[in-house]
């Protein structure tokens, strides 16, 4: 795990969490952006979870959730509605990315690419509860890389993973760890 | 003065002068059609001489700024046509860093890595200036290897897997495996082929002779101006109905004077939609919002740097280095495709299909294109069974929206409002003719039918006269995997 943590200027990435004039002249660490950063994701992606997919359609059975959303009329998934998200910051921005990795993906897009994201997702699946930290060079960049667990919070995630005919495999519970939110932020330099 | 001293000056003035001339063209003013290092690719060469519409940085921008630039005057024109396609591939897919080992093998950031311009000894079908097998580069090996993923595909080459009617690098709305799946047991042929938007009721008209008189008892013609067999034909128009008058194209405002010969700007006034889309598509594309106007000397100047030059100096650029100007619209002459002999000099206008007074709805969807298209597909229309369809439909023998016409999968309709709406680009359901399967095809016959048939190009040939003789296995494949789940494989 990465030791030494360097610093971020928060206004590069937190305009939204600037309170005031002295607040945009903070400096944050990296690692504290990126915490910030998945806590907002993950409290958006757990209430679209719960309240919308595992509500509808789980619970109450009145519409799907399907992968093919516009062509069954259905709700996004809520893996889609957390890339979706991640397409439009990705347009807006490049001061950090994110992504939703797993060791076990549906779709094999989603399977580590990188030497670090293979550590980091292992590092996760093995220590619960624990989040990962450490830097890479991608592309002449180099990057503050986060990984955090993604639980299964409803049954809604379990149930579509274990049934899904490309899931490679079929035996989460829930409260499992099947896979990684993935947060990189590049270095000054 | 000495032979060669005289001499070197001469080649010195000589090479100065040449180097101006170039450096003037391509950076102040005047036409640089000589200067094009390639033919253009498809139907750009119908922008050639607007260089700006896809060149738009500075002179002596980075390699990287050019980059950059270049590609994203690409989604100037097709943003739309890729957010469609619900592209497979979409730029957004790539930005992020940890794609960053695929940029090495194909950049899919940009679309210069793979439709290259003015390459035309390299071009490729769809504007493809890599090799056909370019899958390779990213699906043959790790978790990407599909040959691993998919037993069907273990002895396939990667030169088949765009070529087979199978795969496309952008659009695959008809053919994702779960499509395949859910449509793989369609009927060839509908119980009830019909298109259902061309069902809809037609917008009112007057019918009998009493409204017809009624109309042109009222209307607002120079009474010299009013030809009868004009009057008649438009007062049965849905023109009329809809309470157009003769001066809303002929003087459209109260201080322009009456013109015989309105131009095409008073349609696009009221038909924005088709517009838009006419402007998308190879007929109209010289009328797109987007294509660069002519350079001006004085700004072109400045972004060199001479901030003050003289007025005369620019007068005498604008004067001996004007850009040409496009034409308005493209002519048959600049058609890249087979024609006949006694077309050419055809003005892409719309009343090159739509005739300003009468409606005509064979002409326009059939007529038209047969006025110029000589190839094996158009010559075989009249005859086909698609065109039978469409004669019984006319004779009252066919159910309303059973006749298939041209532009009933080239130029398809879409509901709007209870009526139907023309998509004008006659190019959004081609390349690749996949496109078509969804919007057309599959408003009569299965998907199996559809896909084997668009990869069978004698059947196209001869206008669907027959049924396909290749068959493509992606449906197969696709329900043989549900069946029989390949476990761990991608989706």
């Amino acid at each position: 795990m990465m030791k030494k943590l360097t610093k971020i200027k928060a206004a590069m990435l937190c305009g939204a969490m600037a309170m005031g004039g002295t607040a945009a002249k903070a400096e944050m660490e990296y690692q504290q952006v990126s915490d910030l950063l998945h806590l907002v994701m993950s409290s958006d992606r757990t209430v679209y979870t719960r309240m919308i997919v595992n509500r509808l359609a789980v619970k109450e059975g009145v519409i799907k959730a399907s992968e093919h959303f516009e062509d069954d009329k259905a709700l996004v998934l809520p893996a889609q509605m957390f890339r979706f998200g991640a397409e439009m910051v990705a347009e807006e921005t490049d001061a950090f990315s994110y992504s939703l990795l797993s060791l076990w993906p549906i779709n094999k897009q989603n399977a580590p690419s990188t030497d670090l994201e293979k550590e980091g997702l292992e590092y996760i699946a093995d220590n619960p509860g624990e989040n990962f930290y450490g830097e890479e060079e991608l592309g002449g960049v180099t990057y503050f890389t986060a990984f955090y667990p993604d639980v299964a919070v409803a049954e809604a995630c379990t149930q579509c993973h274990n049934e899904h005919k490309d899931s490679p495999k079929t035996d989460f519970e829930g409260g499992d760890v099947m896979g990684g939110v993935v947060i990189r932020i590049p270095m000054d330099g | 003065m000495k032979r060669n001293t005289a001499l070197w000056i001469l080649w010195i003035g000589l090479t100065l002068m040449g180097a101006g001339t170039v450096f003037a063209k391509l950076y102040i003013g005047g036409d640089r059609s000589v200067l094009l290092p390639g033919q253009t690719a498809g139907a750009h060469h119908q922008l050639e001489i607007a260089c700006e519409t896809c060149h738009t940085s500075k002179p002596f921008a980075s390699q990287a700024k050019l980059r950059k630039d270049i590609n994203k005057t690409c989604e100037t024109c097709h943003k739309d046509e890729l957010k469609a396609a619900d592209d497979s591939h979409p730029k957004k897919k790539f930005t992020n860093p940890r794609m960053a080992s695929y940029w090495e093998k194909v950049d899919g950031r940009f679309c210069t890595t793979c439709h290259s311009e003015h390459q035309p000894e390299v071009t490729l079908p769809m504007m493809l200036t890599l090799q056909g097998d370019y899958c390779v580069a990213c699906h043959s090996e790790g978790e990407q290897d599909i040959r691993k993923d998919r037993e069907s595909h273990a002895d396939l080459t990667f030169d088949t897997c765009a070529s087979s009617g199978c795969h496309n690098y952008h659009d695959n709305r008809a053919l994702y495996e779960d499509f395949l799946v859910k449509h793989g047991q369609d009927p060839w042929l509908a119980d009830h082929a019909v298109i259902p938007v061309a069902a809809l009721p037609a917008p009112p008209r007057a019918g009998s002779a009493d409204e017809i008189a009624a109309y042109l008892a009222a209307v607002d013609a120079p009474a010299n101006s009013l030809d009868d067999q004009i009057a008649q034909d438009w007062a049965a128009s849905a023109h009329a109905a809809a309470d157009v008058t003769c001066s809303g194209c002929h003087a459209p405002e109260e201080d322009i004077a009456w013109t015989d010969h309105p131009d095409q700007g008073v349609c696009s006034d009221c038909h924005k939609p088709q517009a838009k889309s006419f402007s998308g598509g190879r007929h109209g594309m010289r009328g797109h919002a987007k294509i660069s106007k002519p350079r001006d000397a004085k700004k072109q100047l400045k972004a060199l740097g001479w901030k003050d030059a003289p007025e005369g100096l620019i007068t005498a650029l604008e004067t001996y280095l004007g850009d040409p100007v496009p034409p308005a619209a493209m002519t048959t002459d600049e058609a890249r495709v087979e024609l006949r002999d006694d077309a050419h000099g055809q003005g892409m206008e719309c009343t090159a299909c739509h005739k300003p007074h009468r409606e005509e709805p064979d002409f326009a969807a059939i007529g038209a294109c047969l006025t110029c298209h000589d190839d094996d597909h158009s010559r075989a229309y009249e005859g086909s069974p698609h065109h039978d369809l469409w004669l019984a439909e006319q004779a009252g023998d066919g159910p309303a929206g059973s006749g298939v016409t041209c532009a009933t999968c080239h130029m398809p309709q879409e509901e709007k409002k209870g009526f139907a709406l023309t998509n004008h680009n006659q190019n959004d359901t081609l390349r690749p003719n996949e496109k078509m399967i969804r919007p057309v095809c599959m408003s009569c016959h299965g998907l199996g039918f559809a896909i084997d048939a668009l990869a069978d190009p004698a059947l196209i040939a001869n206008n669907f006269s027959g049924q396909p003789s290749r068959h493509i296995e992606s449906i197969d494949w696709a329900l043989k995997r549900v069946e029989t789940p390949e476990k761990g494989a991608n989706q």
